[in-house]
């Protein structure tokens, strides 16, 4: 959270209220902070910005939106609520597969699901997916959080398992990483729009 | 045969406060991934500029480890240009960011292998890992209040210091990750 009044910037990081757990508390926090900076890195981009492409085969902004919205929301889901299977669409109306990453496996090429959706349609996203981190955050207590939550097996008889407090965590670091990217597509893209 | 598990769990290391081992814990275990997926990573790489006044790799890695040293410095009271070069051999200017928009990487990290950047993050990080440790939760309300170079007052919170490093360290590995991308699209080796 930070707080501007004149020359002054105050920046905390305080433990959101409503959590039962203090551990789970700091990461809302944490989660919440790293939303309001993707937020603000995408208000007032047109749609032309979320579906530009600095080079062939690489992401563009709508695709990385999509990706962190649909990764928190599947993992608030598999992890932290521990249910059988992920069902994004639910939440956002995507499935995890509509982000068009990684981008090799779909053509190179942007997903259509995400042809011309505009600035408002982003920013549901990640309000969809706050809504949604938080409510299944809300209850989890101290003693839940290195709970072993084991995934079906997959082809190769192989399986994940996981902690409640590594998905808290990947969600951080993971829409951190991804908001970095945006920042530096969002200055290619303004570096190449034409001058005027 | 049993199937093959891959167990993803996060634990910090004890030390007075949970919270600022947590923040210590994300930081090395976001080390630990950068130095896998930079392990074959060669100088021509390193210093490689996908075009004038973007950030090389090498200058990212730099400025992870600078902006590690510095804000522990902020926390600890004692930032200063003199205490920079004491505890990390380097200045805080020389990762050479922010690049002006035409700019070129600085002249100082050109040729330097991975291991001088390696080297220089963990560096910072048994400082950071010392200083942490003794860290009591209530230390972590503690604010300090600065003066930035253009002359604004700033006033944080030693938490929001240990999450801001946390943050900021992902957002750079996130990028670093794609200007690898770039490169290796460019060098026809995607």
């Amino acid at each position: 959270m930070s707080t501007t009044a004149s020359k002054r910037i105050e920046s905390r990081i305080l433990p959101a209220p409503g959590c039962t757990s203090p551990t789970v508390a700091l990461k809302v926090a944490e989660i919440a902070d790293v939303h309001a900076q993707l937020r603000a890195a995408i208000r007032g981009l047109p749609p032309a910005a979320f579906a530009w492409q600095p080079a062939p085969r690489t992401n563009t902004i709508g695709m990385l939106v999509a990706h962190v919205a649909l990764a928190e929301v599947n993992l608030a889901q598999v992890v932290l609520l521990a249910e059988p299977r992920g069902h994004t669409p639910d939440v956002l109306g995507l499935t995890t597969d509509d982000d068009g990453m990684p981008i090799e496996k779909y053509g190179s090429t942007p997903p259509a699901v995400l042809a011309g959706k505009d600035e408002a349609f982003f920013q549901s996203l990640i309000e969809k997916t706050e809504a949604h981190t938080f409510a299944a955050c809300r209850t989890l207590r101290e003693e839940q959080l290195g709970d072993e939550i084991a995934r079906p097996p997959r082809p190769d008889g192989s399986y994940r398992v996981f902690d409640r407090r590594w998905a808290l965590h990947h969600m951080v670091e993971h829409m951190a990483q991804h908001l970095g990217q945006l920042h530096v597509l969002k200055r290619q893209w303004k570096a190449a729009q034409p001058a005027g | 045969m049993a199937g093959r598990i891959e167990t993803l769990a996060f634990k910090a290391a004890a030390g007075r406060s949970a919270a600022a081992m947590t923040w210590l814990a994300h930081l090395d275990d976001q080390t630990k991934l950068l130095a896998k997926d930079l392990e074959d990573i060669t100088p021509a790489e390193l210093q490689w500029q996908p075009k004038r006044g973007m950030n090389t790799i090498g200058m990212l890695l730099a400025h992870l480890a600078i902006v590690e040293v510095f804000w522990l410095h902020v926390a600890e009271g004692h930032a200063t240009e003199a205490n920079m070069r004491k505890s990390l051999g380097v200045g805080t200017d020389d990762d050479g960011m922010p690049l002006p928009p035409a700019g070129t990487p600085p002249r100082g990290l050109s040729g330097l292998p991975f291991k001088y950047y390696l080297n220089l993050i963990q560096r910072g990080r048994r400082q950071t890992r010392r200083i942490l440790k003794g860290y009591r939760d209530v230390d972590l309300a503690r604010s300090i209040t600065r003066t930035r170079r253009n002359g604004q007052r700033q006033r944080v919170s030693l938490s929001w210091i240990l999450y801001h490093l946390a943050e900021h360290f992902s957002g750079h590995y996130g990028q670093i990750l794609l200007i690898r991308h770039l490169y290796r699209d460019r060098n026809g080796k995607a």
